[in-house]
């Protein structure tokens, strides 16, 4: 899933930021371990210390406001800009999911469904996700293992995800809350045409 | 505070002791329940779900419950042994109530298979579960004992501080923004617990009210509970305790880190903003827990998002910068204490990056419930809370004696990290490929790669908690022969 840029994934993302962190507080431990050993007078040293903690202070509070604003465009929640050009009702259930093209007019608990759906590329699809017993999770992965989204699927709610699969072909739908001893195994399809 | 007697100092110590010696223990014990659920990933053993389960819950519940209770314990020890008085009748109690808890939740992950994992979601404990009734009513009631017990012991020192210092407003620095002369001073780890401490209040009464509900459930099975409401309740009870057990770990660095730099910590205007700034962050970024509840109220996601990144503000331009000015240019001599601070320190911000990371709602869309998310709070603990306590039994073994030594010390912390980092950087590539948390098996998904690399991380992590455990035990022999040296605990009197 290639939001941000046009060459990293979110994940890839992720992984790259906190590298580049771990590389900075690294070198960091390092500046303060090796510059330990000379001796200064401790209100000196303070002094020098606060002069760049005023910046780093100033300059992560820029850089969170930024990031903040910037991250808010990519929230997966309702809009009122939203079209759905398809809708489908998701239902999770100890163990596995029922899944119909289209609102259905059913109880949650009433409603039957397959765990393996198809859906057209190129639109705008709308999950209706929700659960008839305990907390899931309605994960959608694509064929080289990537999350490329997701939706709590809890009792009592109706969760709307919005998503366009840009490329055709099988989906793998997994839960990713803990809901008992068979979790991992609580799996379903999504088929792409 | 009235100058403590030699025999109330030396029943201080040996509590703290008691508490070391009980986190020695169950600590490795704990460490193998993950090593476990890591060796079932690695498909290197077949441990049955119930089990992998049980092991899930007792790891999660059990980590918590012993990382804060010591964070909480070393803050007793210097503030009683310090600043003020307190009672080692609470102090015992405390740790029996703990301890019966622990107890209490062995038997019932162990014996019983309880397996809803920490959080205990609701409905899971009632629905579905594999596990007997009787599991989840003996582990509602060890926690609320438990919850009992840490309520009391925070009690009793916030209203010891109180007495000391003067009052509520006080122990929270306020007397420093209104800048007047005669103002009542307070040291850095009053200022610090209280901010630490009085969400755990909070916390506790959370959780409290959420284990009064369940056991109604247990009693009337037909109760049914808001799911969503529930959700919220629980992770404002799990998220800030496991929060403050790092704040309440930082307190002891304000106190100690000055003894080995010999420049004093001082409470200060900045300080007072960011720790009170601290005490709401730490309260509502929770929230972040809820991102993929899409029903959840878009103004608390937001809430969510800020308050998690605010968190990061005081954090590192206080916190972190002022260990800096503690230690640049100080000739500090690096011992093991001072180095498992600034190690520690490390961790901390290392995982709070990826925890700030996952905070961010575009992103969490992808994390949520992969294994990053365990891989940035094993961060926080592992090379965190962690390496702060073993700097600071190391501290109570020797006191500020040896402080030039400990060379094997340092090999046993070396190894420690190199272990902690390996298994760590198996989370954080789970994560980066989407495996998910609390999954017993990657073998049912149907997804290849993801497969692939669940298995593939594990078997690194597995090898990687090796080296950990040689790492521990190099510790732990130190550790030993430090605390067994007679003539040294009789010079500390």
């Amino acid at each position: 899933m290639r939001h941000f840029t046009t060459f990293l994934s979110i994940q890839e993302s992720a992984g790259t930021i906190s590298m580049i962190g771990t590389f900075v507080v690294v070198a960091v431990v390092l500046f303060v371990v090796l510059t330990s050993g000379k001796a200064e007078d401790k209100y000196e040293a303070k002094k020098k210390v606060y002069y760049y903690r005023r910046r780093y202070f100033w300059g992560l509070m820029a850089l969170a406001f930024i990031t903040l604003l910037i991250s808010f465009k990519w929230m997966p929640y309702s809009k009122t800009s939203d079209v759905d050009e398809e809708v489908v009702t998701v239902v999770g259930f100890q163990w596995g999911w029922r899944m119909v093209n289209g609102a259905s007019k059913d109880a949650p608990k009433d409603m039957m469904g397959e765990s393996e759906i198809t859906i057209p590329a190129g639109k705008t699809i709308k999950f209706d996700v929700t659960s008839i017993d305990v907390n899931h999770n309605f994960a959608i992965y694509d064929k080289s293992g990537n999350c490329v989204t997701q939706s709590q699927a809890m009792p009592g709610y109706h969760n709307n995800l919005r998503y366009k699969f840009q490329k055709p072909g099988n989906y793998k739908i997994l839960c990713l809350e803990y809901c008992g001893v068979p979790h991992a195994f609580m799996v379903g399809e999504v088929h792409v045409k | 505070m009235e100058e403590l007697t030699t025999t109330e100092y030396k029943k201080q110590r040996k509590l703290i002791i008691v508490w070391g010696i009980t986190f020695l223990v169950v600590f490795p014990l704990l460490v193998t329940l993950g090593m476990l659920m890591r060796i079932s990933h690695a498909e290197l053993a077949d441990i049955s779900a119930e089990r992998f389960y049980s092991f899930m819950t007792l790891h999660g519940l059990g980590m918590i419950g012993l990382l804060f209770s010591f964070a909480f314990a070393g803050i007793w020890y210097l503030l009683s042994t310090r600043y003020v008085k307190l009672k080692l009748s609470v102090g015992y109690f405390v740790y029996i109530t703990v301890l019966l808890s622990v107890i209490g939740l062995a038997v019932a992950a162990l014996i019983g298979k309880f397996g809803p994992g920490w959080y205990l979601l609701y409905p899971l404990p009632f629905i579905g579960g594999s596990w007997p009734v009787w599991t989840t009513g003996l582990s509602t009631v060890s926690l609320l004992a438990l919850g009992v017990g840490w309520l009391i012991g925070i009690l009793h020192v916030l209203y010891a501080m109180a007495k000391e210092y003067g009052g509520f407003t006080n122990m929270l620095g306020w007397q420093y923004i209104k800048n007047k002369e005669d103002k009542r001073e307070i040291p850095v780890i009053v200022l610090a617990s209280t901010i630490s401490l009085v969400p755990g209040v909070l916390a506790i009464l959370a959780g409290a009210v959420l284990l009064i509900m369940y056991l109604l459930q247990v009693m009337e099975p037909s109760l049914n509970f808001d799911a969503l409401m529930l959700k919220n309740i629980v992770m404002f009870f799990g998220h800030t305790i496991a929060n403050i057990t790092m704040y309440c770990a930082v307190t002891w660095v304000y106190t100690l880190l000055p003894e080995y730099t010999k420049r004093p910590w001082y409470v200060d205007k900045v300080l007072v903003y960011s720790w009170n700034a601290t005490f709401f962050f730490v309260c509502i970024a929770f929230l972040h827990h809820m991102y993929m509840d899409l029903e959840q109220p878009l103004y608390l996601q937001i809430i969510g998002q800020v308050a998690s990144y605010s968190s990061a503000i005081p954090a590192t331009a206080i916190t972190m910068f002022g260990i800096i000015s503690q230690l640049y240019h100080s000739r500090v001599k690096w011992g093991v204490v001072p180095l498992t601070f600034l190690f520690g320190a490390a961790g901390w911000a290392i995982g709070g990056l990826s925890a700030v990371v996952d905070s961010t709602i575009s992103f969490n869309k992808v994390l949520h419930n992969t294994l990053w998310v365990p891989a940035h709070f094993h961060t926080y603990m592992l090379l965190g809370v962690v390496l702060f306590i073993f700097g600071y039994l190391y501290y109570v073994a020797g006191e500020k004696k040896d402080i030039h030594t400990g060379g094997v010390a340092k090999l046993g912390l070396w190894t420690y990290i190199i272990g902690a980092a390996g298994f760590l950087l198996m989370f954080y590539y789970g994560g980066m490929n989407s495996v998910p948390r609390r999954y017993n098996t990657y073998s049912g998904m149907g997804v290849d790669a993801t497969h692939q690399a669940g298995v593939y991380g594990a078997k690194i992590a597995v090898f990687s908690i090796g080296i950990l455990f040689i790492g521990l035990l190099i510790m732990y022999v130190t550790l030993f022969l430090k605390l067994t040296k007679k003539d040294e605990t009789k010079n500390l009197d």
